[in-house]
């Protein structure tokens, strides 16, 4: 390729642009929240501060168990799906297709009223109500990562195999397509678990409490112990996708790395 | 795909067809009754007054006043926030396919999923760390001889929402934009170099027409979830600036009389059908997106 000097430009920019509105902003908090006591000095009072309020490992908990059951009916829900979607029921997939979509565009505001207009009692006198509600919002997430995984995979020969040697439709699901999706089933949990986990605007204006609500009221005490919050939130979300995009490579990979080493081997 | 129509046609192919939909009945009852079923439910109820009735009186507060304004302030921060969004998001998406290499991609790829959905509340509070009064930026432009707070500005403003929504806007364009850039082929730019074209008009002639219905459609993305962005706006501004679900929020969260809640019902209505039209665009130019990608 040759080197233009309208390459380095628009390289430039990018790079001047993204420091500007992205890193400046994560290293302010990130400068904020190691601030001593007092404003002197570098210390971890903030975050010391942080863990010792009521309601930190409560509410931390509430969230981690409401999302970890939406990623788990999200998953339950969409695997069955989209495997007889791209097997069989093609001609639903632009109807799937769209309500899968509509999450991105109902404002959740919109939903979360919605909510309480149509729940019955019994739903919304329960926490796990927002359970579905998570996986209503996921939707949009779910439903690519299993699509793309799906395609990779000749579905069809799979199924025609496994069920003419006799394999039930839930033994085939369960030992031949999920394993062979594997690297989407683990994206789709982990999106629809780090959503849940952030979720704001339906549980809030269910009048729910969850970590994400909680930090809210903690930070109107404390700015430099909610800025210390928002700094551990971020981290804790790039570790989770760090995570899943290792897995997802971990799932993916084998086959060409195996190929590899029998390439060796022989 | 053939076509979006989806009636099951009452033919001999009957019971095919029904064996086709049933595994699917579960995600349908599912969307049926968590996502549509409350939209509908809350459209009814917005079409009746206190006694029951039918009416359209609910409307009437959000033709005018302080309603109206927080509806035309809401739709102009999302298009300012869409147009930064899918300008910036676009040139990163092209320098990032143009020039990185696949690792570095595959990171930014991973970092901009985490920023795309980083509208929460710390993402407020990471702003006023940046550019609040006292934010380590607004301190070190100001020892540079630039004090920002010297006019109008600041972060809880129009100005400082429209900040704070690129940090989420211009990452979700970027994911969004990428495989339609990565789409486009080396061979078009041979083929159109061979017939004796500039890069310039290869631009104008052939790659920016392939790329815009992909371009609106993300647009409207964006413009869709700049609208019904809540967390951080209410974090950030407190109800400082007048957007609708801020307001919705208040309704909400005081203690309701049923005028209140009739208005509530509407304006959530209203929100609907705004993005009710971005979804239009959106759908429109996937469409037309897809027409491109099979000829």
């Amino acid at each position: 390729m040759k080197i233009s000097p309208f390459k380095w430009i628009l390289i430039g920019a990018s790079a001047f642009l993204s420091l500007l509105i992205f890193v400046f902003p994560l290293f302010a908090a990130a400068t904020y929240s190691f601030r001593g006591e007092a404003g002197k000095g570098r210390s971890l009072a903030n975050y010391r501060w942080l863990l010792e309020q009521d309601g930190f490992y409560p509410n931390l908990f509430t969230s981690l168990k409401l999302a970890a059951l939406a990623g788990i009916l999200s998953l339950v829900l969409m695997v069955p799906t989209m495997v007889f979607l791209n097997l069989k029921a093609q001609r639903y997939k632009p109807l799937v297709d769209f309500l899968c979509i509509l999450p991105l565009i109902i404002p959740v505001v919109s939903l979360a009223i919605g909510a309480q207009v149509a729940m019955p009692e019994f739903v919304q006198n329960s926490e796990y109500e927002l359970v579905f509600f998570f996986a209503i919002i996921a939707l949009p997430y779910t439903y690519r990562a299993l699509d793309t995984s799906l395609q990779t995979v000749p579905l069809k020969t799979l199924v025609e195999a496994s069920r003419s040697l006799g394999a039930s439709w839930v033994a085939t699901i369960l030992k031949v397509i999920v394993p062979a999706i594997r690297s989407g089933i683990l994206g789709a949990l982990f999106l629809a678990f780090a959503l849940g986990i952030g979720e704001f605007t339906i549980t809030s204006l269910l009048h729910w409490e969850t970590f994400p609500t909680w930090t809210v009221g903690a930070a109107q005490s404390n700015i430099l112990g909610a800025i210390a919050l928002s700094v551990f939130s971020f981290v804790g979300a790039i570790a989770l996708l760090a995570t899943i995009s290792l897995i997802s490579r971990r799932g993916t990979k084998p086959e060409s790395l195996e190929s590899e080493d029998e390439g060796v081997l022989l | 795909m053939k076509s979006g129509v989806v009636e099951t046609p009452k033919t001999a192919q009957g019971g095919r067809l029904g064996s086709q939909v049933f595994p699917l009945l579960p995600f349908f009852a599912f969307t049926g009754y968590f996502l549509i079923w409350p939209v509908l439910a809350v459209t009814l109820r917005s079409l009746r007054g206190n006694e029951g009735e039918w009416t359209f009186s609910n409307y009437t507060p959000l033709l005018h006043g302080s309603y109206l304004h927080a509806f035309v302030t809401s739709i102009k921060l999302s298009l300012v926030t869409s147009v930064i969004g899918s300008l910036l998001g676009a040139l990163f998406a092209f320098v990032v396919v143009r020039y990185a290499t696949g690792r570095f991609s595959a990171v930014l790829d991973s970092i901009s999923a985490v920023f795309a959905n980083s509208g929460g509340v710390p993402l407020a509070f990471m702003f006023i760390a940046a550019f609040g009064t006292e934010g380590l930026v607004t301190r070190v432009l100001k020892t540079l001889g630039w004090d920002i707070y010297a006019g109008h500005f600041t972060i809880f403003s129009f100005t400082g929402v429209v900040m704070v929504y690129s940090f989420f806007q211009i990452p979700l364009m970027f994911l969004v934009f990428k495989p339609a850039i990565g789409g486009l082929r080396k061979e078009w730019l041979e083929a159109s170099t061979n017939l004796g074209a500039t890069q310039l008009t290869y631009w104008r002639r052939v790659a920016i027409p392939m790329l815009m219905p992909s371009f609106i459609g993300a647009f409207f993305l964006l413009f869709a979830g700049g609208f019904s962005a809540y967390a951080t706006a209410r974090a950030l501004t407190v109800g400082t600036v007048p957007l609708v679900p801020i307001i919705i929020g208040t309704l909400v969260d005081g203690n309701v009389v049923s005028d209140q809640q009739n208005l509530g019902d509407a304006l959530a209505v209203g929100m609907i059908i705004v993005a009710g039209v971005a979804m239009v665009g959106y759908i429109w130019a996937q469409k037309s997106a897809a027409k491109w990608r099979q000829s």
